[in-house]
């Protein structure tokens, strides 16, 4: 049997990215196990069949015939030794092909998220999204591994052989499996469906608060040992255990009720008061009910099995919703033919945009960065500075006008061609469990070592890192942590590494110490040739050295020009600047005289 | 496994779960038991008098209404058990967890805690609720089925015996041939979900770097292995059902030559053969399952395994006897602190008399943030002692010193949900005259009014939805809520905007005012007013005094803030 190990091919439309479109290169696989299952089955059968044949021949009139008695016998092992033979099959090829598909829906849904517009993800709890990664693609499993053929053909097979043999005993064997295919419904309420949400929503938010309270441990002990420490995780664990406590309250008389149908004990009395009251009434033969005792209770078994496997089933079902509801995120699309840029001269054009329908963050922004030069943006927080570089590595697309480097806008460019294009450096450093050099090397994963410790030199990290135990090949997170600063300049040596000729930093330099922040904004500020640099300026150091600076005020631009002209305008960033030079005096003051440079006045 | 259950639960949980298995073996044994009277019912039904079956057929039904009376007993208390030890195990999970060192934190304890908590304990306390049942009816059922048949033929009964310990010897063998594969799979499965977080939290600087799923292989490689180990599983798994279905078929077709040899030679009536066969095939069906049971069990008990190792993770010890601190001043006597092999801090000693303000300076790396973190005991010293009110931070209970220290962090993590909830966590009972005053203090309230929403407006994970200067000042507003007499902060200022920086530090004054503070500073203001300036470099305090003195020292400190002031680029 082959199984396509590759993963499914990428398709953008939303449409064919369900489930049922991943499945399908895995088809002839489905098949073969359901027929090794089928096979298996019915194989199964054949020594339950001796034994009634047995008890033909025995309970005949007259000496019982040995050669009929040795020929069922003999069926009934090989029966046995078919069915291990390809139950074992099925059950190994369906487990290894279970292992693939989910591989390959993990690897579906985490390509899909690593193009969902940024947007969409920061609203989204990642705990409840790697839910869906996880235990989610794991819950699909009993499509995969049991399938109903399989269950179809258990019960139907039995029920033909036993129609033969005495159709009204027949139906008196079904007599438990209506008593509890009844039930079903009992099991599928609204208010039950409601439960099961419920249960499935209260799991998703233990996940959530299991992830913020590893990530936000120093708060949550900050804020106080004992009870209040861990409030959330505890009312998210106890509305669980509430949740499902009321689940299986509810559940628990009718599951009970039909495993009690299903059970063994109840079918057989079932079948020997229906066999009794016949043989009795003189219209079966007594032999005639063997086949009942030992089939009937096969053909409650696939529906015991269904019934235990209810749950996993509607479990399943849920999952697999979710994870449709994923694929189905539109992502950035890509453009068909991707245009090439003329030049790095970056132009955002009546560009709209909010993260919802009721606000809208940026209204209408017009705005030229000229190649070789430095904007800096500035303005009260909360007015979209944020919101603005972030348009240029396209976390998000404008709802109206256009952002365009090189005259493409960044829709029709292609996403790689974007990556070699712009780089950030941003206030949240994110360094992944991975080693120093892989971590400087994100965006050019083959640098060489060289280029990689010049990197680190120049944003004032290389000594550090020799001090790490392994050096550059120390895996942050697991053999060493980095404080702030040190993490924020690896961050820096990134950006330098990948040398992009478009630059965006948001309060990059915020958090490293003195020395680290001149080091750096001097390494960033080189004049590399041409290069295009869009700033989040906080500190008026980086404001005076700007060729342009653009204050930004509740979405809008309501300022321009080079550092000098706005403050001769005396509008808003001349307040702003005033307001700034009384924290500046502060400065100059504490350096005690200490002689500087270049700062403005 | 019960004993490892219990011992992970607690002993308290022992009675009811006893109980539970009691009532679940009964029910099993009362199952074998009914089908002993079979035998008369089909004796009558195959022999000329099938009329004789009427009364034992009414004893049988009588039989089966005793099980389903105790077979609905044990479910019941198998689910009722099953919640409450799901509750109390999610409360011990909890509080161990919040117990835990900050250290035992690291990169890789976020998929391993969320898998945990999330379908971990689930899987492990679904154990009572789902396996048991089932596992000691498959045992319990056909061992009674088997004595019924020795009672009433011993060469049939025998050869049904004979299955018995080569059942439980392919049982505890294929255990534990799949117990290697099954733990490795597990820890997959945490890494899986640790990457995936990585990846998701990542994606900003991820696709910035142009690291598409496809292209980020530390995601890809952690869901291959996976992949790679669930496969190993599944194959480590199957010779023990394979073997288990041989032999349980084996013997079954034994009893079926056996019982057709003995009724040809007519040493045994057709009728008693042939009802045994029936026990034999109730014997078959139960036993099969084990191996599906079983592995079941196995997930459920690799998961305790691992809630088992976290509840042994050390906690901080807790002072028997706490001692109450006298006043508010702080202290290092010759701190050494070590993670790993790196010395962070290196024999520091220092005190900040109560109602003063320390600066601590220094590049990045130099310990600045650990020093803090300490005074929290978020770690314990290596050597020395850091005394709270003169008493060792050891000898004070953790909610003691928590209640004297509120802390603002460089990194501001808040709670998903409303700006007010979060602020709210610094005293959860404050009135809301109290949340806005601290609001305002902290010039939170002009963040507040400007978001959709308002004091409802939600925060997002991590706190993702608002910026830097607005996370920060949700921690100070909570830190002057919390109005605890030791304020720690740590570069409280640094990712705001000039004007920003000025309207939050009127809230760092009014925070600082007659408390005892530390403050890692880079911001000049800040250093300034303090009465004291400690310089680390390299985990050692290479100056102190006051910020005049030490500028015009030797010690590096000038040069240092030099540095910090100079401009950035010469055009």
């Amino acid at each position: 049997m082959s199984v396509d190990e590759r993963p499914a091919p990428p398709r953008d439309d939303g449409a064919a990215a369900g489930p049922a479109g991943l499945l399908r290169p895995y088809a002839g696989g489905f098949a073969a196990v359901v027929v090794l299952q089928v096979i298996g089955a019915v194989a199964g059968l054949a020594p339950l069949l001796a034994v009634a044949e047995l008890g033909r021949a025995l309970l005949a009139p007259g000496p019982a015939d040995p050669g009929h008695v040795r020929a069922a016998v003999i069926a009934g092992a090989v029966g046995l030794l078919v069915r291990l033979l390809f139950t074992a099959a099925s059950s190994g090829v369906g487990h290894l092909l279970d292992d693939r598909v989910q591989l390959a829906l993990r690897r579906r849904l985490a390509a899909r998220l690593g193009r969902v517009p940024i947007g969409w993800l920061s609203r989204r709890r990642t705990g409840e999204l790697a839910k869906v990664v996880g235990a989610d693609v794991a819950a699909v499993h009993p499509f995969i591994a049991h399938t109903p053929g399989e269950l179809t053909f258990a019960f139907v097979v039995p029920l033909v052989y036993l129609s033969t043999v005495d159709w009204r005993l027949t139906l008196i064997t079904l007599i438990p499996v209506v008593l509890a295919v009844a039930l079903v419904p009992f099991m599928m309420t609204p208010a039950r469906q409601r439960e099961q949400a419920a249960f499935d929503e209260a799991m998703g938010r233990i996940s959530t608060s299991a992830v913020e309270f590893v990530q936000g441990i120093a708060e949550v002990k900050a804020l106080g040992g004992g009870e209040r420490a861990h409030r959330r995780l505890r009312t998210a664990t106890d509305d669980f255990a509430a949740v499902f406590s009321r689940m299986v309250h509810a559940l628990s008389v009718v599951a009970a009720g039909m495993q009690l149908a299903l059970s063994p004990p109840f079918v057989l009395l079932v079948v020997l008061a229906g066999g009794a009251a016949l043989i009795t009434a003189g219209s079966l033969a007594p032999a005639d009910l063997l086949p009942f005792l030992l089939l009937g209770l096969g053909l409650t078994a696939p529906v015991a099995a269904l019934g235990h496997g209810f749950d996993d089933t509607q479990a399943a079902r849920r999952a697999v919703g979710r994870i449709r509801d994923v694929l189905a995120v539109r992502p950035l699309p890509e453009p068909a033919h991707p245009a090439a840029p003329q030049g790095h001269r970056v132009e955002l054009r009546g560009v709209r945009f909010g993260y919802d329908a009721e606000r809208e963050v940026l209204r209408g922004i017009d705005l030229v960065l000229e190649p070789g030069t430095v904007t800096a943006v500035v303005g009260p927080s909360g007015g979209g500075k944020s919101t603005l570089v972030r348009l240029l590595p396209r976390f998000f697309d404008p709802d109206s006008g256009s952002v365009a480097i090189g005259g493409v806008d960044l829709r029709e460019l292609a996403s790689k061609e974007l990556h070699r294009t712009v780089s950030c450096v941003f206030q949240d450093v994110r360094l992944l469990r991975a080693t120093v050099a892989d971590n400087i090397a994100l965006a050019v994963p083959h640098a060489e070592r060289a280029d990689v410790v010049r990197a680190a030199r120049a944003a004032r990290i290389h000594d550090r890192i020799l001090e790490l135990p392994r050096g550059y090949e120390t895996v942050l997170g697991a053999e060493a942590e980095l404080s702030g600063g040190e993490a924020q300049r690896i961050s820096i040596a990134r950006a330098l590494l990948a040398d992009t000729p478009v630059l965006v930093l948001d309060e990059a330099t915020a958090f490293a110490d003195p020395q680290t922040e001149l080091a750096v904004r001097r390494a960033l500020a080189a004049p590399a040739a041409g290069r295009t640099t869009l700033v989040i300026a906080h500190r008026m150091e980086t404001v005076a050295a700007a060729d342009t600076v653009v204050m930004l005020v509740d979405g809008s631009i309501v300022e321009r020009g080079s550092p000098a002209e706005l403050r001769a305008r005396n509008g808003a960033f001349a307040a702003f600047w005033r307001s700034h030079r009384s924290a500046a005096a502060d400065t100059a003051d504490t350096r005690g005289g200490v002689p500087h440079g270049g700062e403005p006045r | 496994m019960i004993r490892m259950l219990l011992r992970v639960l607690g002993r308290e949980y022992a009675g009811p779960v006893r109980r539970t298995v009691a009532l679940m073996a009964v029910t099993a044994v009362v199952e074998g038991l009914s089908y002993a009277l079979l035998v008369p019912v089909l004796r009558a039904l195959f022999g000329d008098t099938p009329g004789d079956a009427l009364p034992w057929l009414v004893a049988f039904c009588g039989a089966v209404a005793v099980y389903a009376v105790l077979r609905y007993l044990s479910d019941l208390s198998g689910f009722r058990v099953g919640t409450t030890l799901l509750r109390g195990m999610y409360h011990r999970l909890g509080d161990h967890l919040a117990r835990l060192p900050v250290g035992w934190y690291g990169a890789g304890r976020v998929g391993e805690v969320s898998v945990l908590a999330g379908s971990g304990v689930l899987q492990a306390m679904g154990v009572i609720a789902h396996l048991l049942g089932p596992f000691i009816s498959a045992c319990v059922t056909p061992l009674t089925i088997i004595a019924v048949m020795l009672a009433f033929n011993w060469q049939l009964g025998l050869a049904a015996l004979a299955a018995v310990p080569v059942v439980a010897l392919v049982q505890v063998r294929a255990g534990r041939a799949a117990a290697a594969a099954d733990a490795e799979r597990a820890e997959r499965d945490h890494e899986a979900t640790a990457r995936v977080i990585e990846y998701l939290q990542a994606q900003p600087v991820l696709r910035a770097g142009g690291r598409t799923a496809e292209r980020f292989r530390l995601l890809d490689g952690a869901l291959r292995g996976l992949q790679r180990a669930s496969r190993r599983s599944v194959l480590s798994a199957l010779p023990g059902v394979l073997g288990l279905t041989l032999t349980v078929q084996a013997v079954f077709t034994a009893v079926l030559v056996l019982g057709a040899y003995l009724a040809l030679g007519g040493g045994v009536g057709a009728a008693e053969v042939l009802t045994i066969l029936v026990l034999a095939a109730r014997c078959a069906d139960p036993l099969l399952s084990l191996s599906d049971i079983g592995s079941q069990i196995r997930g459920a008990r690799s998961e305790l395994v691992r809630l088992d190792a976290v509840l042994r993770a050390e906690p901080l010890p807790e002072a028997p006897d706490p001692v109450r601190p006298a006043g508010h001043g702080l202290e290092f006597a010759s701190v050494t602190f070590r993670h790993g092999d790196r010395t962070v801090l290196d024999d520091v000693s220092l005190s900040v008399p109560e109602g003063r303000r320390l600066a601590v300076v220094g590049p990045s790396g130099a310990g600045k943030s650990t020093l803090l973190r300490l005074i929290a005991r978020f770690h314990d010293v290596d050597a020395g002692a850091v005394r709270v009110g003169g008493a060792d931070v050891r000898a004070i209970g953790t909610e003691a010193l928590m209640a004297r220290i509120a802390i603002v962090f460089q990194h501001v993590y808040l709670f998903d949900g409303t700006i007010e909830e979060n602020v709210r966590l610094g005293r959860p009972g404050a009135d809301t005259a109290a949340v806005r005053a601290a609001a305002s203090a902290a010039r939170l309230d002009e963040v507040v009014e400007r978001l959709p929403g308002g004091w409802a407006a939600t925060v997002g994970e991590g706190g993702t939805l608002l910026s830097g200067g607005e996370r920060q000042r949700v921690a100070i507003a909570r830190a002057l809520l919390k109005d605890a007499p030791i304020v720690l902060l740590d570069e409280v200022t640094s990712a705001l905007d000039p004007v920003n920086e000025a309207a939050v530090h009127e809230g760092i004054d009014r925070l600082m005012a007659g408390r005892t503070v530390v403050v890692v500073g880079h911001r000049p203001r800040t250093v300034r007013g303090a009465d004291r300036v400690v310089f680390l470099d390299g985990g050692r305090i290479a100056a102190e005094g006051g910020h005049d003195e030490l500028l015009r020292g030797d010690s590096g400190y000038a040069d240092f803030w030099n540095s910090a002031m100079a401009p950035a680029t010469d055009h």
